[in-house]
């Protein structure tokens, strides 16, 4: 069963929910902020309005939560379940729940600089699709309901399980015409003046819903007035010309009566029409279809027979709320289908050139609202312009494509151009993107691990960082940089050699550390070198040098590793037991500025690396000052692993650390040269 | 005979007819432009109060409390991922009024104006102080004060007032910079900076730290982040030789002064007030709040 459903807005107010169980509090904020501000992993390419099936499903421990956003209102869908269930109909429940949410209350989303929404009503809505849908895909075990429903009422939300529920008058219409006459084709043909979606399941045969696509003629009108008289039953006509509230009333009433007319060949020939017609039938869907066809057609007499009697008024006031939901998912689908098909179309010839003309014209003056075709061209140049700047092609992709989908439908501000619209969208994915969660202040940081206030209960301890990374990228040079900065800023610094298994890299580190030692002695630096020659673990090597650094009162520990390829496996689940020993404050990885690496490959992979719990914390990017304005580099890091960069190293000397400033980057990644 | 004269003169080429024409093309379109966009800037024209903070400090609680007014229900909220602005409107405070709020007698006149919830998430700051930045020029609807609301009970954990006082840090030094540069280009010092709240929220919780505590927390751990930044690593892209102008930017506060106060900031005519109180639950409420923000209007 669900655990809870929320309609929430981007601005965080919870516009409408509904809880079955209580739930963490910070399950719903964790979710939006990963998928919605930090675009992690699988959960990043949703920020638009698609299908809630087409959005990865968002885990937590126990949980698993299905939503759909739209986009243009700025408002969450979101249903919570247990992750041990298996609820088929979830993706249905939260569009369809979107679908009416929508319609019912778009008026209300749509005001600006006011977060109340007057949904009271909307409780209704929500159980009258639980109880559908869910009944939907138990039916097919559960007996048939105690006569709360009409005998349809199965089958009909059987075909919501794939598609939009017809109207109900015009399925009654069609079964109308199975069972009394079926050949007949007037009939047949009155449907195309319908939409085509409502009116395909309706039509006896595959031969007529041909017919139904194909020729969208006239004459619905007459064939209409044609099936009234057939009938004989006001309730048709009523139905078509939208008078709905008398179809409602009278309608349960007649199915009962129609049903005992209807044979099993009219049942069967239903379901063929769903199989024939569907072109993405749900296969769940599908069964209780079938189940609750034949079921109903068994059990209909003895159902019947009491069906006057059972129907009170409470039903029928149900069952206007069935309608109405009904159509309102019937009318959105065909508003989606219909725009499917204008799009396709050319519009008029006149209307064509008068919108090129305002369109032109407000490409200059600005107020756009911007359509994929004028985002199209432009996107694809802003796409060329990052891979220009070694942006990796899989990032570049992703982040043209959320741009392309923030702008959509917005209106570009007075003298305003497309693209530069795109660009400022582009900057402000970017600086997003590169911006971490929590900046970090590497020296306050130390002195809160080092000195912790009076208040805190936290011992003193030494803060330890740990430099990863593949052969060769500068691991030692970086390392010894950060130490130079720190013994400036007066910190007692032990090196660790963990790299106990390239020949000359413990004598490499030794010299960085006299180096080092001569630099800062007089300023009052004090920096040491713990090692333990080669040969030994370095898990091992690294917990002895933070145990000894604890003894000593050293403030900082910095670990040097050994070198590794990425894809070397041995090596790489060494850095499990690595980070459990050593326990770092700080893994940082060194990455190289420089193109044709397989940088991307390799940051993912270390990021993999230590355990299920422990991950990357940041990046050193060195050979910044090589590469001019080309630092693509990092952003395809950044997109690749949701690490921030910290540092770049931009030349030769122990002073060529730099900060990372994020609008830096920015400015290079977007500067045309 | 009128018309026939006035249609012949408006044929003429004199110096008055070619100079009338030319004006009236060329104002057209500026007319036409500003009719367009009319509707848009006659929104924008409220004055503006910031709702700022780090996540969880209840900003998006404040705002919905404050425009259904105190006796509402009060509205389930959760992470925030866009600034949102919500129109309130409240009496003009007068000298004998004592609470203004919204669902109270109208009794005087009422002024509307816009607060604008913003996220707390780290990633998303950068569009805060964008927003801070852009309305700045413009007179009528830019920013008019800065409410930064924090949560009193999370403050006792030294992380989260680290970040608590990272933002509120950052905040102030982009305040100051824009001050500094009005002051620079010889605006009066009263209208040089934005008034700044610093609420302390969620005091009905009996973890929470009283106003005071908040305000002499808060005050210490910036002392000790404006130490440490002022001693980090240059930033990318920042030249050896421009250091010496950039770092005097950098400093909040009184320069070289050892300890950090919010006082430092009327300097740069920033005033910081600090007060307490809570959006749900018992105690003194958000009417101090309120009042606040209705005399900055
Ligand atoms: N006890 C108590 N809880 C409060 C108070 N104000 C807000 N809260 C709770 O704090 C939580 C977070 O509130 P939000 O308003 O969503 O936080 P926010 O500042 O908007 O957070 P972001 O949108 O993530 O930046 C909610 O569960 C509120 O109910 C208060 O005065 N007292
Ligand atoms: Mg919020």
């Amino acid at each position: 069963m669900l655990d809870a459903f929320e309609i929430i807005t981007t601005s965080g107010v919870v516009l409408w929910s509904r809880t079955f169980t209580p739930l963490h509090a910070n399950l719903i904020n964790n979710f939006i902020s990963d998928v919605f501000i930090e675009e992690k992993g699988a959960n990043a390419a949703t920020r638009d309005d698609q299908l809630s099936s087409t959005n990865p499903p968002y885990k937590s421990d126990q949980h698993t939560l299905k939503y759909t956003f739209v986009k243009e209102l700025g408002v969450i869908f979101v249903a919570v379940y247990r992750s041990l269930l298996h609820l088929s109909w979830i993706d249905k429940l939260v569009d369809n729940i979107k679908t009416l949410f929508v319609d019912l209350y778009g008026d209300q989303l749509k005001k600006p600089n006011t977060t109340i929404i007057e949904c009271h009503g909307f409780d209704e809505y929500f159980d009258q699709q639980v109880r559908e849908l869910e009944g939907s895909a138990s039916k097919g075990a559960a007996a048939v309901p105690e006569g709360a429903l009409p005998q349809e009422e199965p089958t009909l939300s059987g075909n919501l399980g794939d598609e939009p529920p017809l109207p109900p008058g015009l399925r009654y219409k069609g079964r109308a015409l199975n069972g009394a006459n079926s050949g007949e084709e007037p009939s047949a043909e009155s449907t195309p003046n319908l939409s085509p979606t409502t009116s395909r399941p309706s039509t006896p045969s595959a031969a007529a819903a041909h017919l139904v696509v194909g020729k969208p003629g006239p004459g619905g009108k007459l064939s209409r007035r044609a099936r009234k008289m057939q009938n004989a039953g006001a309730s048709h006509g009523a139905v078509s010309s939208g008078d709905e509230a008398a179809a409602r009333r009278t309608k349960p009433v007649k199915t009962a009566k129609k049903g005992r007319k209807w044979t099993d060949d009219g049942l069967a020939d239903e379901q063929d029409d769903v199989q024939l017609d569907y072109s993405i039938p749900s296969q769940t869907g599908i069964a209780a279809d079938a189940s609750t066809a034949a079921r109903s057609s068994a059990v209909e007499h003895v159902d019947s027979s009491t069906w006057g009697s059972t129907t009170t008024k409470g039903q029928f006031i149900l069952k206007d709320l069935d309608d109405e939901v009904h159509d309102i998912l019937a009318s959105a689908k065909s508003k989606a289908d219909a725009n499917n098909n204008k799009s396709t179309s050319a519009s008029g010839l006149l209307g064509s050139g008068l919108n090129t003309i305002s369109g032109l014209f407000r490409n200059v003056v600005g107020g756009k609202t911007l359509t994929k075709e004028d985002l199209d061209k432009a996107m694809k140049g802003m796409e060329e312009h990052l891979l220009k700047k070694n942006v990796a092609l899989e990032a570049a992709v992703r982040l043209c494509e959320g741009v392309e989908k923030e702008l959509i439908g917005v209106k570009t501000g007075s003298f305003e151009s497309i693209s530069s619209r795109i660009q400022s969208a582009m900057e402000a994915s970017l600086t997003k993107m590169l911006t971490p969660t929590n900046s970090l202040d590497l020296l306050r940081e130390i002195d809160a691990i080092t000195r912790p206030g009076p208040a805190s209960l936290r011992t003193p301890r030494p803060y330890v960082v740990s430099i990863v990374g593949v052969n060769g990228v500068g691991k030692s040079t970086n390392l010894s940089k950060m130490c130079f900065f720190l013994l400036q800023n007066k910190y007692r610094v032990l090196i660790a050699a963990g790299d106990t298994f390239r020949s000359g890299a413990v004598e490499q580190l030794a010299v960085h550390v006299r180096n080092l030692k001569e630099l800062t002695i007089r300023e009052g630096g004090h920096v040491d070198l713990y090692q333990k020659g080669y040969g030994k673990d370095a898990a091992q090597v690294a917990r002895d040098a933070v145990a000894h650094a604890t003894a000593e009162g050293y403030d900082v520990v910095l670990i040097d590793t050994a070198g590794r390829r990425h894809n070397d496996q041995r090596l790489m689940s060494s850095l499990e037991k690595f980070a459990d020993f050593a326990k770092p404050d700080k893994i940082l990885m060194v990455g190289e500025a420089l193109v044709g690496t397989d940088s991307v490959a390799q940051a993912r992979n270390f990021n993999a690396a230590f355990g299920a719990t422990r991950s990357l914390d940041g990046f050193i990017i060195s050979k910044c000052d090589t590469v001019g304005n080309m630092v693509g580099t990092l952003v395809s890091l950044v997109h690749a692993t949701g690490v921030p960069v910290l540092f770049v190293g931009v030349g030769q000397h122990y002073s060529d650390l730099r900060n990372f400033s994020v609008k830096w980057a920015v400015e290079k990644l977007l500067s045309s040269s | 005979m009128a018309f026939t004269d006035f249609a012949e003169y408006l044929l003429t080429p004199t110096p008055a007819v070619i100079f009338g024409g030319i004006f009236i093309v060329l104002l057209v379109p500026v007319l036409l432009h500003f009719l367009l966009t009319a509707n848009v800037s006659s929104l924008t024209n409220l004055p503006t109060i910031l709702l700022v903070g780090p996540s969880g400090a209840g900003k998006t609680a404040l705002a919905t409390r404050m425009e259904r007014g105190p006796d509402a229900q009060p509205t389930e909220t959760h992470t925030t991922t866009n600034n949102h602005s919500i129109e309130i409107e409240t009496p003009v405070p007068s000298s004998s009024s004592e609470s203004p709020s919204s669902s109270g007698p109208s009794a005087g006149e009422h002024v509307k104006f816009l607060l604008t919830d913003t996220p707390g998430h780290g990633k998303l700051r950068a569009r805060v102080f964008n927003r801070l930045d852009a309305m700045g020029e413009n007179d009528k609807g830019r920013v008019r004060a800065v409410v930064f609301l924090c949560d009193a009970a999370a403050l006792s954990d030294p992380d989260s007032l680290r970040h608590a006082a990272a933002y509120l840090h950052d905040l102030l030094l982009v305040l100051q910079r824009r001050a500094s540069a009005r002051i620079r280009a010889g605006a009066p010092l009263a209208k040089c900076g934005n008034p700044v709240l610093v609420a302390a929220n969620k005091l009905d919780l009996f973890t929470a730290l009283p106003g005071t505590a908040v305000k002499s927390n808060l005050e210490a751990e910036v002392t000790r982040i404006r130490a440490s930044r002022s001693k980090r690593l240059l930033d990318s892209g920042v030249g050896a030789d421009e250091v010496g102008s950039e770092a005097q930017d950098d400093w909040l506060g009184e320069y070289a002064s050892q300890k950090f106060t919010f006082e430092q900031m009327g300097e740069f005519g920033i005033d910081i007030d600090v007060i307490g109180g809570n959006v749900t639950g018992e105690g003194p409420g958000i009417e101090k709040w309120w009042q606040w923000m209705a005399y900055r209007l």
